[in-house]
Protein backbone atom coordinates (compact mmCIF):
# COMPACT_ATOMS: atom_id res chain seq x y z
CA UNK A 1 0.00 0.00 0.00
CA UNK A 2 2.92 2.36 -0.57
CA UNK A 3 2.09 3.31 -4.12
CA UNK A 4 1.44 6.96 -4.76
CA UNK A 5 -0.65 8.11 -7.68
CA UNK A 6 1.32 10.41 -9.97
CA UNK A 7 -0.72 12.03 -12.68
CA UNK A 8 1.97 14.29 -14.16
CA UNK A 9 3.26 11.67 -16.62
CA UNK A 10 -0.22 10.87 -17.84
CA UNK A 11 -1.61 14.40 -18.01
CA UNK A 12 0.46 15.25 -21.09
CA UNK A 13 -1.38 12.46 -22.92
CA UNK A 14 -4.85 13.81 -22.15
CA UNK A 15 -5.27 15.54 -25.54
CA UNK A 16 -4.40 12.21 -27.21
CA UNK A 17 -7.02 10.45 -25.07
CA UNK A 18 -9.62 13.10 -25.91
CA UNK A 19 -8.90 12.48 -29.58
CA UNK A 20 -9.91 8.90 -28.90
CA UNK A 21 -13.16 10.16 -27.43
CA UNK A 22 -14.04 11.56 -30.87
CA UNK A 23 -13.58 8.11 -32.40
CA UNK A 24 -15.71 6.71 -29.57
CA UNK A 25 -18.53 9.08 -30.45
CA UNK A 26 -18.11 8.31 -34.15
CA UNK A 27 -18.36 4.56 -33.55
CA UNK A 28 -21.35 5.05 -31.25
CA UNK A 29 -23.09 7.24 -33.82
CA UNK A 30 -22.46 4.83 -36.71
CA UNK A 31 -23.64 1.78 -34.80
CA UNK A 32 -26.63 3.67 -33.45
CA UNK A 33 -27.74 4.94 -36.86
CA UNK A 34 -27.27 1.59 -38.63
CA UNK A 35 -28.92 -0.17 -35.70
CA UNK A 36 -31.78 2.29 -35.87
CA UNK A 37 -32.32 1.56 -39.56
CA UNK A 38 -32.22 -2.19 -38.84
CA UNK A 39 -34.61 -1.70 -35.94
CA UNK A 40 -37.03 0.40 -37.98
CA UNK A 41 -37.11 -2.20 -40.78
CA UNK A 42 -37.53 -5.05 -38.31
CA UNK A 43 -40.23 -3.30 -36.31
CA UNK A 44 -42.17 -2.69 -39.54
CA UNK A 45 -41.76 -6.35 -40.48
CA UNK A 46 -43.04 -7.38 -37.04
CA UNK A 47 -46.14 -5.26 -37.61
CA UNK A 48 -46.93 -5.84 -41.26
CA UNK A 49 -44.70 -8.67 -42.51
CA UNK A 50 -45.66 -12.26 -43.33
CA UNK A 51 -45.21 -14.92 -40.67
CA UNK A 52 -41.85 -16.38 -41.83
CA UNK A 53 -40.31 -12.89 -41.96
CA UNK A 54 -41.67 -12.13 -38.49
CA UNK A 55 -40.18 -15.35 -37.13
CA UNK A 56 -36.82 -14.54 -38.70
CA UNK A 57 -36.82 -11.09 -37.09
CA UNK A 58 -37.79 -12.53 -33.72
CA UNK A 59 -35.01 -15.10 -34.00
CA UNK A 60 -32.48 -12.39 -34.82
CA UNK A 61 -33.58 -10.23 -31.88
CA UNK A 62 -33.65 -13.11 -29.38
CA UNK A 63 -30.24 -14.36 -30.46
CA UNK A 64 -28.46 -11.00 -30.40
CA UNK A 65 -30.00 -9.90 -27.11
CA UNK A 66 -29.06 -13.13 -25.35
CA UNK A 67 -25.41 -13.42 -26.39
CA UNK A 68 -22.48 -11.18 -25.42
CA UNK A 69 -21.44 -8.50 -27.88
CA UNK A 70 -17.78 -9.34 -27.34
CA UNK A 71 -18.28 -12.92 -28.53
CA UNK A 72 -20.40 -11.73 -31.44
CA UNK A 73 -17.53 -9.52 -32.59
CA UNK A 74 -15.01 -12.34 -32.01
CA UNK A 75 -17.19 -14.45 -34.24
CA UNK A 76 -17.36 -11.80 -36.97
CA UNK A 77 -13.67 -11.02 -36.71
CA UNK A 78 -12.28 -14.58 -36.60
CA UNK A 79 -14.85 -16.72 -38.39
CA UNK A 80 -15.74 -14.63 -41.43
CA UNK A 81 -12.12 -14.67 -42.74
CA UNK A 82 -12.50 -18.48 -43.02
CA UNK A 83 -15.41 -17.82 -45.36
CA UNK A 84 -13.28 -15.43 -47.39
CA UNK A 85 -14.53 -12.16 -45.89
CA UNK A 86 -11.62 -10.20 -44.47
CA UNK A 87 -12.59 -7.31 -42.22
CA UNK A 88 -10.53 -4.60 -40.56
CA UNK A 89 -10.90 -4.47 -36.76
CA UNK A 90 -12.81 -1.20 -37.06
CA UNK A 91 -15.23 -2.68 -39.59
CA UNK A 92 -15.73 -5.85 -37.53
CA UNK A 93 -16.50 -3.83 -34.40
CA UNK A 94 -18.80 -1.46 -36.29
CA UNK A 95 -20.72 -4.35 -37.87
CA UNK A 96 -20.97 -6.26 -34.58
CA UNK A 97 -22.14 -3.21 -32.65
CA UNK A 98 -24.65 -2.27 -35.35
CA UNK A 99 -26.17 -5.75 -35.45
CA UNK A 100 -26.30 -5.82 -31.66
CA UNK A 101 -27.84 -2.35 -31.42
CA UNK A 102 -30.27 -3.35 -34.19
CA UNK A 103 -31.71 -6.07 -31.96
CA UNK A 104 -32.26 -3.72 -29.02
CA UNK A 105 -33.62 -0.96 -31.24
CA UNK A 106 -36.07 -3.40 -32.83
CA UNK A 107 -37.49 -4.14 -29.38
CA UNK A 108 -37.62 -0.45 -28.44
CA UNK A 109 -39.32 0.63 -31.66
CA UNK A 110 -41.78 -2.27 -31.66
CA UNK A 111 -42.93 -1.23 -28.20
CA UNK A 112 -43.08 2.40 -29.33
CA UNK A 113 -45.31 1.58 -32.30
CA UNK A 114 -47.54 -0.54 -30.10
CA UNK A 115 -48.13 2.37 -27.75
CA UNK A 116 -50.07 4.10 -30.55
CA UNK A 117 -53.77 3.63 -29.84
CA UNK A 118 -56.47 2.96 -32.40
CA UNK A 119 -58.68 5.65 -30.80
CA UNK A 120 -56.20 8.41 -31.60
CA UNK A 121 -56.42 7.65 -35.30
CA UNK A 122 -60.20 7.20 -35.14
CA UNK A 123 -60.55 10.59 -33.45
CA UNK A 124 -58.39 12.22 -36.11
CA UNK A 125 -60.44 10.55 -38.87
CA UNK A 126 -63.66 11.74 -37.22
CA UNK A 127 -62.32 15.29 -37.21
CA UNK A 128 -61.77 15.08 -40.96
CA UNK A 129 -57.97 14.68 -41.05
CA UNK A 130 -56.61 13.30 -44.30
CA UNK A 131 -54.20 10.34 -44.16
CA UNK A 132 -51.02 12.46 -44.57
CA UNK A 133 -52.38 14.82 -41.94
CA UNK A 134 -53.04 11.91 -39.55
CA UNK A 135 -49.48 10.68 -40.06
CA UNK A 136 -47.95 14.13 -39.66
CA UNK A 137 -50.05 15.52 -36.81
CA UNK A 138 -51.06 12.41 -34.84
CA UNK A 139 -48.92 9.34 -35.51
CA UNK A 140 -45.46 10.89 -35.83
CA UNK A 141 -45.67 13.22 -32.79
CA UNK A 142 -46.94 10.35 -30.66
CA UNK A 143 -44.23 7.94 -31.78
CA UNK A 144 -41.49 10.57 -31.53
CA UNK A 145 -42.52 11.40 -27.99
CA UNK A 146 -42.80 7.77 -26.95
CA UNK A 147 -39.53 6.70 -28.57
CA UNK A 148 -37.27 9.62 -27.75
CA UNK A 149 -36.32 8.70 -24.15
CA UNK A 150 -35.49 5.01 -24.83
CA UNK A 151 -33.65 5.91 -28.04
CA UNK A 152 -31.46 8.50 -26.34
CA UNK A 153 -30.83 6.00 -23.57
CA UNK A 154 -29.68 3.47 -26.15
CA UNK A 155 -27.28 6.03 -27.61
CA UNK A 156 -25.64 6.48 -24.20
CA UNK A 157 -25.34 2.68 -23.94
CA UNK A 158 -23.70 2.63 -27.39
CA UNK A 159 -21.14 5.23 -26.24
CA UNK A 160 -20.14 3.00 -23.33
CA UNK A 161 -20.20 -0.17 -25.39
CA UNK A 162 -17.63 1.19 -27.85
CA UNK A 163 -14.98 0.48 -25.20
CA UNK A 164 -15.10 -3.13 -26.39
CA UNK A 165 -13.45 -1.94 -29.62
CA UNK A 166 -10.23 -1.56 -27.60
CA UNK A 167 -10.01 -5.36 -27.39
CA UNK A 168 -9.71 -5.41 -31.19
CA UNK A 169 -7.00 -2.72 -31.15
CA UNK A 170 -9.27 0.05 -32.43
CA UNK A 171 -7.80 3.27 -31.08
CA UNK A 172 -10.84 4.80 -29.48
CA UNK A 173 -10.85 6.13 -25.92
CA UNK A 174 -10.15 2.83 -24.15
CA UNK A 175 -7.82 1.68 -26.94
CA UNK A 176 -5.75 4.82 -26.53
CA UNK A 177 -5.79 4.25 -22.77
CA UNK A 178 -4.10 0.89 -23.42
CA UNK A 179 -1.51 2.69 -25.57
CA UNK A 180 -0.77 5.34 -22.94
CA UNK A 181 -0.62 2.61 -20.32
CA UNK A 182 2.05 0.68 -22.19
CA UNK A 183 3.96 3.92 -22.71
CA UNK A 184 3.94 5.26 -19.16
CA UNK A 185 3.04 2.20 -17.00
CA UNK A 186 0.89 4.51 -14.90
CA UNK A 187 -2.03 2.09 -15.20
CA UNK A 188 -4.40 3.24 -12.48
CA UNK A 189 -3.82 6.87 -13.35
CA UNK A 190 -4.58 6.29 -17.04
CA UNK A 191 -7.72 4.25 -16.48
CA UNK A 192 -9.08 6.55 -13.77
CA UNK A 193 -8.66 9.52 -16.13
CA UNK A 194 -10.40 7.54 -18.87
CA UNK A 195 -13.21 6.66 -16.46
CA UNK A 196 -13.70 10.37 -15.74
CA UNK A 197 -13.68 11.15 -19.49
CA UNK A 198 -16.40 8.52 -20.04
CA UNK A 199 -18.39 9.99 -17.16
CA UNK A 200 -18.18 13.51 -18.56
CA UNK A 201 -18.83 12.30 -22.11
CA UNK A 202 -21.99 10.36 -21.26
CA UNK A 203 -23.24 13.14 -18.97
CA UNK A 204 -22.74 15.68 -21.74
CA UNK A 205 -24.54 13.40 -24.22
CA UNK A 206 -27.43 12.85 -21.80
CA UNK A 207 -27.75 16.57 -21.18
CA UNK A 208 -27.56 17.47 -24.89
CA UNK A 209 -30.12 14.79 -25.80
CA UNK A 210 -32.46 15.88 -23.00
CA UNK A 211 -32.32 19.51 -24.15
CA UNK A 212 -32.78 18.49 -27.78
CA UNK A 213 -35.77 16.33 -26.86
CA UNK A 214 -37.37 19.11 -24.87
CA UNK A 215 -36.90 21.53 -27.75
CA UNK A 216 -37.98 19.15 -30.55
CA UNK A 217 -40.73 17.00 -29.06
CA UNK A 218 -41.38 18.56 -25.63
CA UNK A 219 -40.16 15.34 -24.01
CA UNK A 220 -39.38 15.70 -20.34
CA UNK A 221 -36.29 13.52 -20.18
CA UNK A 222 -34.43 12.99 -16.94
CA UNK A 223 -30.66 13.35 -16.95
CA UNK A 224 -30.18 12.00 -13.42
CA UNK B 1 -14.86 -24.43 -44.32
CA UNK B 2 -17.62 -27.01 -43.73
CA UNK B 3 -15.42 -30.05 -44.45
CA UNK B 4 -12.88 -28.78 -41.95
CA UNK B 5 -15.66 -28.24 -39.45
CA UNK B 6 -16.90 -31.83 -39.78
CA UNK B 7 -13.34 -33.07 -39.48
CA UNK B 8 -12.63 -30.99 -36.36
CA UNK B 9 -15.91 -31.54 -34.55
CA UNK B 10 -15.25 -34.99 -33.00
CA UNK B 11 -11.83 -33.87 -31.80
CA UNK B 12 -13.25 -30.58 -30.48
CA UNK B 13 -16.01 -32.24 -28.49
CA UNK B 14 -13.60 -34.71 -26.91
CA UNK B 15 -13.81 -35.41 -23.19
CA UNK B 16 -10.95 -33.08 -22.17
CA UNK B 17 -12.27 -30.13 -24.11
CA UNK B 18 -15.74 -30.67 -22.69
CA UNK B 19 -14.36 -30.75 -19.14
CA UNK B 20 -12.38 -27.60 -19.91
CA UNK B 21 -15.48 -25.86 -21.24
CA UNK B 22 -17.55 -27.14 -18.31
CA UNK B 23 -15.10 -25.60 -15.85
CA UNK B 24 -15.26 -22.35 -17.80
CA UNK B 25 -19.05 -22.46 -17.84
CA UNK B 26 -19.06 -22.95 -14.08
CA UNK B 27 -16.85 -19.89 -13.66
CA UNK B 28 -19.10 -17.81 -15.92
CA UNK B 29 -22.18 -18.88 -13.96
CA UNK B 30 -20.54 -18.27 -10.57
CA UNK B 31 -19.19 -14.91 -11.65
CA UNK B 32 -22.49 -13.65 -13.03
CA UNK B 33 -25.03 -15.09 -10.60
CA UNK B 34 -22.92 -14.59 -7.47
CA UNK B 35 -21.95 -11.11 -8.63
CA UNK B 36 -25.55 -10.22 -9.45
CA UNK B 37 -26.82 -11.55 -6.08
CA UNK B 38 -24.29 -9.61 -3.99
CA UNK B 39 -24.63 -6.58 -6.23
CA UNK B 40 -28.41 -6.52 -6.01
CA UNK B 41 -28.24 -6.72 -2.20
CA UNK B 42 -25.91 -3.72 -2.10
CA UNK B 43 -28.05 -1.94 -4.70
CA UNK B 44 -31.17 -2.26 -2.56
CA UNK B 45 -29.30 -0.74 0.39
CA UNK B 46 -28.22 2.11 -1.86
CA UNK B 47 -31.80 2.73 -2.98
CA UNK B 48 -32.96 2.75 0.65
CA UNK B 49 -30.15 5.18 1.46
CA UNK B 50 -31.29 7.47 -1.33
CA UNK B 51 -34.94 7.78 -0.40
CA UNK B 52 -35.73 10.86 1.72
CA UNK B 53 -38.50 9.10 3.65
CA UNK B 54 -36.38 6.05 4.43
CA UNK B 55 -32.71 6.50 5.31
CA UNK B 56 -31.95 9.31 2.87
CA UNK B 57 -30.03 11.57 5.24
CA UNK B 58 -28.12 14.23 3.29
CA UNK B 59 -24.54 12.84 3.19
CA UNK B 60 -25.62 9.23 2.64
CA UNK B 61 -28.03 10.32 -0.08
CA UNK B 62 -25.39 12.34 -1.87
CA UNK B 63 -22.82 9.55 -1.71
CA UNK B 64 -25.29 6.91 -2.87
CA UNK B 65 -26.46 9.09 -5.78
CA UNK B 66 -22.88 9.86 -6.82
CA UNK B 67 -21.96 6.19 -6.68
CA UNK B 68 -24.94 5.12 -8.77
CA UNK B 69 -24.38 7.82 -11.40
CA UNK B 70 -20.64 7.20 -11.67
CA UNK B 71 -20.83 3.41 -11.90
CA UNK B 72 -23.61 3.47 -14.48
CA UNK B 73 -21.67 5.79 -16.76
CA UNK B 74 -18.33 4.01 -16.99
CA UNK B 75 -17.94 1.05 -19.38
CA UNK B 76 -17.48 -2.37 -17.80
CA UNK B 77 -14.06 -2.80 -19.39
CA UNK B 78 -12.77 0.46 -17.91
CA UNK B 79 -14.17 -0.39 -14.48
CA UNK B 80 -12.53 -3.80 -14.71
CA UNK B 81 -9.17 -2.28 -15.60
CA UNK B 82 -9.37 0.30 -12.78
CA UNK B 83 -10.20 -2.37 -10.22
CA UNK B 84 -7.61 -4.75 -11.64
CA UNK B 85 -4.80 -2.19 -11.34
CA UNK B 86 -6.07 -0.92 -7.99
CA UNK B 87 -5.78 -4.46 -6.60
CA UNK B 88 -2.38 -4.91 -8.20
CA UNK B 89 -0.95 -1.66 -6.88
CA UNK B 90 -2.39 -2.04 -3.39
CA UNK B 91 -0.44 -5.27 -3.11
CA UNK B 92 -3.50 -7.24 -2.03
CA UNK B 93 -3.29 -10.88 -3.07
CA UNK B 94 -6.52 -11.46 -4.95
CA UNK B 95 -7.28 -14.00 -7.63
CA UNK B 96 -8.34 -12.81 -11.06
CA UNK B 97 -11.75 -14.33 -10.36
CA UNK B 98 -12.13 -12.17 -7.23
CA UNK B 99 -11.21 -9.04 -9.15
CA UNK B 100 -13.78 -9.79 -11.83
CA UNK B 101 -16.35 -10.65 -9.15
CA UNK B 102 -15.77 -7.33 -7.39
CA UNK B 103 -16.31 -5.52 -10.69
CA UNK B 104 -19.56 -7.35 -11.37
CA UNK B 105 -20.78 -6.69 -7.81
CA UNK B 106 -19.95 -2.98 -7.95
CA UNK B 107 -21.67 -2.48 -11.32
CA UNK B 108 -24.67 -4.65 -10.45
CA UNK B 109 -25.15 -2.58 -7.28
CA UNK B 110 -25.39 0.65 -9.27
CA UNK B 111 -27.95 -0.76 -11.73
CA UNK B 112 -30.02 -2.50 -9.03
CA UNK B 113 -30.19 0.75 -7.07
CA UNK B 114 -32.02 2.36 -9.98
CA UNK B 115 -34.49 -0.52 -10.31
CA UNK B 116 -35.13 -0.53 -6.58
CA UNK B 117 -35.67 3.21 -6.66
CA UNK B 118 -38.38 2.74 -9.29
CA UNK B 119 -39.92 0.07 -7.06
CA UNK B 120 -39.91 2.32 -4.01
CA UNK B 121 -41.40 5.18 -6.02
CA UNK B 122 -44.21 2.86 -7.16
CA UNK B 123 -45.56 2.83 -3.60
CA UNK B 124 -48.31 5.49 -3.60
CA UNK B 125 -47.86 8.60 -1.45
CA UNK B 126 -50.93 8.00 0.80
CA UNK B 127 -49.31 4.77 1.99
CA UNK B 128 -46.29 6.72 3.20
CA UNK B 129 -48.50 9.33 4.86
CA UNK B 130 -50.57 6.68 6.58
CA UNK B 131 -47.48 4.89 7.87
CA UNK B 132 -46.05 8.16 9.16
CA UNK B 133 -49.35 9.13 10.75
CA UNK B 134 -49.29 5.84 12.64
CA UNK B 135 -45.79 6.70 13.85
CA UNK B 136 -44.08 3.79 12.12
CA UNK B 137 -40.33 3.82 12.43
CA UNK B 138 -38.27 3.98 9.22
CA UNK B 139 -37.43 0.32 9.53
CA UNK B 140 -41.08 -0.59 9.98
CA UNK B 141 -42.12 1.55 6.99
CA UNK B 142 -39.55 -0.29 4.93
CA UNK B 143 -40.39 -3.82 6.03
CA UNK B 144 -44.16 -3.54 6.49
CA UNK B 145 -45.19 -1.01 3.84
CA UNK B 146 -42.58 -0.55 1.12
CA UNK B 147 -41.05 -3.99 0.71
CA UNK B 148 -44.31 -5.98 0.46
CA UNK B 149 -45.57 -3.65 -2.29
CA UNK B 150 -42.46 -2.93 -4.29
CA UNK B 151 -40.98 -6.41 -4.69
CA UNK B 152 -43.44 -7.15 -7.49
CA UNK B 153 -42.12 -4.17 -9.45
CA UNK B 154 -38.46 -4.78 -8.62
CA UNK B 155 -38.09 -8.51 -9.12
CA UNK B 156 -38.83 -9.02 -12.85
CA UNK B 157 -36.40 -6.43 -14.31
CA UNK B 158 -33.61 -7.85 -12.12
CA UNK B 159 -33.56 -10.93 -14.35
CA UNK B 160 -33.13 -8.77 -17.41
CA UNK B 161 -30.16 -7.08 -15.75
CA UNK B 162 -28.78 -10.45 -14.64
CA UNK B 163 -28.62 -11.37 -18.33
CA UNK B 164 -26.68 -8.17 -18.88
CA UNK B 165 -24.14 -9.27 -16.30
CA UNK B 166 -23.80 -12.76 -17.73
CA UNK B 167 -22.91 -11.04 -20.98
CA UNK B 168 -20.56 -8.58 -19.28
CA UNK B 169 -18.55 -11.41 -17.72
CA UNK B 170 -17.28 -12.21 -21.22
CA UNK B 171 -15.22 -9.01 -20.89
CA UNK B 172 -13.49 -10.51 -17.83
CA UNK B 173 -11.60 -12.67 -20.35
CA UNK B 174 -9.51 -9.53 -20.90
CA UNK B 175 -7.74 -9.92 -17.57
CA UNK B 176 -7.48 -13.68 -18.03
CA UNK B 177 -10.31 -15.06 -15.90
CA UNK B 178 -10.95 -18.65 -16.99
CA UNK B 179 -14.52 -18.17 -18.17
CA UNK B 180 -16.26 -19.18 -21.39
CA UNK B 181 -14.86 -16.49 -23.67
CA UNK B 182 -11.31 -17.01 -22.44
CA UNK B 183 -11.69 -20.76 -22.83
CA UNK B 184 -12.83 -20.27 -26.42
CA UNK B 185 -9.83 -18.05 -27.11
CA UNK B 186 -7.49 -20.70 -25.68
CA UNK B 187 -9.09 -23.49 -27.72
CA UNK B 188 -8.84 -21.29 -30.79
CA UNK B 189 -5.10 -20.75 -30.21
CA UNK B 190 -4.71 -24.51 -29.79
CA UNK B 191 -5.73 -24.81 -33.41
CA UNK B 192 -9.45 -25.52 -33.35
CA UNK B 193 -11.40 -23.56 -35.92
CA UNK B 194 -12.80 -20.22 -34.81
CA UNK B 195 -16.25 -21.25 -36.00
CA UNK B 196 -16.31 -24.21 -33.60
CA UNK B 197 -14.84 -22.34 -30.64
CA UNK B 198 -16.85 -19.13 -30.81
CA UNK B 199 -19.94 -20.76 -32.29
CA UNK B 200 -20.10 -23.22 -29.40
CA UNK B 201 -19.80 -20.62 -26.69
CA UNK B 202 -22.29 -18.34 -28.44
CA UNK B 203 -24.79 -21.20 -28.15
CA UNK B 204 -23.81 -21.86 -24.53
CA UNK B 205 -24.26 -18.18 -23.64
CA UNK B 206 -27.62 -18.23 -25.36
CA UNK B 207 -28.65 -21.30 -23.38
CA UNK B 208 -27.81 -19.52 -20.10
CA UNK B 209 -29.21 -16.10 -20.95
CA UNK B 210 -32.41 -16.97 -22.72
CA UNK B 211 -34.04 -19.00 -19.89
CA UNK B 212 -33.02 -16.32 -17.37
CA UNK B 213 -34.64 -13.62 -19.49
CA UNK B 214 -37.74 -15.74 -20.14
CA UNK B 215 -38.10 -16.39 -16.42
CA UNK B 216 -38.04 -12.63 -15.78
CA UNK B 217 -40.70 -12.07 -18.45
CA UNK B 218 -42.81 -14.87 -17.00
CA UNK B 219 -42.57 -13.31 -13.54
CA UNK B 220 -43.46 -9.91 -14.94
CA UNK B 221 -46.61 -11.26 -16.58
CA UNK B 222 -47.55 -13.21 -13.45
CA UNK B 223 -46.93 -10.51 -10.89
CA UNK B 224 -48.43 -7.80 -13.08
CA UNK B 225 -51.74 -9.64 -13.40
CA UNK B 226 -52.49 -9.69 -9.69
CA UNK B 227 -54.23 -6.64 -8.28
CA UNK B 228 -51.93 -4.20 -6.52
CA UNK B 229 -52.46 -3.83 -2.77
Amino acid sequence: MNYSLIYSQVSEHIPYLLGGAILTLELAAISFLVGWAIGLTNASILHFGPRPARLAVQGYVTFFINTPLLVQIFFIFFVLPDAGILLSPYAAVAIGMSLNAGAYLTEIQRAGFQSLRREEIDAATAMGFSVPQIVWYVVLPHIAKALYPPLSNQFIIQVMTTSIAAIFAVEELTGRAYNVNSLTFRSLEVFSIVAVIYLVLTLACSLALALLGRWLFRVKARVF
Amino acid sequence: MWEQLLEDAPRFFGIWNLMFLGQALLNTLLLSYLGAAFGFAIGFSLAIGRHPRLYGIAPIRLLATAYVEVFRRIPFLVKLMCIFFAFQLSGAQASLFTIALVTVVLSAAAFAAEIARAGIEAVPAPQWDAAEAMNFSRWKVLTRVVAPQSWRVVLPPLFGYAVGFIKSTSIASQIGVMELTYAAKILNTRGFSALLCFGTILIVYFLICWPTKRFGEHLEARLGRRPKV
